[in-house]
């Protein structure tokens, strides 16, 4: 499935919408250079979650990751892009 | 609901496990505790998948959970401070799963989820550490996520602190939380808070409940 970046971004921000709708950061504020803990205020879980909500969401699988592989939204684009490729 | 896991009576797989589970017998009867349910619900036995969790005030915690809950095998989340000790690989034969407080990762986090939907019994302390102050510490949500993955409920228990080492030990078990029966199986990052919150407060009943009845 290709997908392009923005695609990525909108699907990804759909995903941490429905888990956080109430996260002004995420709804309003949101940009590839956006960080997950200190502008959205992701906890371990949290990126736990959406992890395996992405992997739902693209089909695809996540090698070994710890919470702290990913500091900013555009890594995380970065990742899947590689994936789907 | 996962299915309840046949363990066979002999495994070499579980040999460590049952050898010191066998070994230490005198041990165990010696120490056997007061067990206290909350209700005739708590009473019932845990079949399938299920997550245990318990206070953490000492370092033979591990054991009295086992004394606990004795008809089930388990296994045990320890943190990589213990695991990354020479005594670790004995932990990993002993049913012990490594988790990285500081970096949790999807592996640990895959296994978890993975021997709870074989119906394993899978031990935690959701304070993370040893709690040094009195009552119970915060709760971490790790647990709560494992749940709503595997949809195995969570049972707490607590282990009451002994002030003396002569005093018989008291063990409270709780009726059993669904967070998927709660929440439904994709909840949002509020309800995971909201359900490590309630299951905080299920233990802080426990605690009480021996207070209330016990004395």
């Amino acid at each position: 499935m290709l997908m392009t970046r923005q695609e990525i971004f909108d699907r990804l921000k759909e995903i941490l919408v429905a888990a956080d709708s109430g996260n002004k950061a995420i709804t309003e504020n949101s940009s590839e250079q956006s960080r997950l803990k200190e502008d959205f205020g992701l906890n371990s879980v949290n990126i736990l979650y959406m992890v395996i909500a992405i992997e739902e969401a693209f089909g695809i699988y996540f090698d070994e990751v710890g919470v702290n592989s990913f500091a900013t939204v555009g890594e995380v684009i970065d990742y899947i892009e590689g994936k789907l490729k | 609901m996962s299915k309840p896991n046949k363990a066979r009576v002999f495994s070499l797989k579980n040999f460590p496990h049952d050898f010191v589970w066998i070994t230490g017998a005198p041990v165990v009867l010696w120490h056997r505790p007061k067990m206290i349910y909350t209700s005739d619900k708590a009473k019932e036995k845990i079949r399938g998948g299920a997550l245990l969790i318990a206070n953490h005030t000492g370092v033979s915690d591990p054991v009295y959970m086992m004394i606990g809950v004795p008809y089930r095998r388990h296994f045990f989340v320890v943190s990589e401070e213990v695991m990354d000790k020479p005594v670790g690989r004995l932990l990993r034969a002993m049913r012990c799963i490594r988790i990285d407080r500081n970096n949790p990762n999807l592996a640990t986090f895959r296994e978890i989820v993975a021997r709870l939907k074989s119906g394993e019994l899978i031990s935690m302390f959701p304070e993370g550490r040893i709690s040094v102050e009195d009552g119970t510490s915060e709760f971490k949500s790790g647990m709560v996520l494992m749940a709503v993955r595997s949809g195995v409920p969570i049972v707490p228990m607590y282990i009451k602190p002994k002030t003396k080492p002569t005093e018989r030990l008291t063990i409270v078990l709780g009726e059993r939380v669904s967070v998927t029966e709660l929440y439904g199986e994709h909840p949002t990052f509020a309800q995971i808070d909201a359900a490590t919150k309630l299951l905080y407060e299920r233990e802080t009943e426990l605690s009480g409940f021996i207070d209330k009845n016990y004395k």
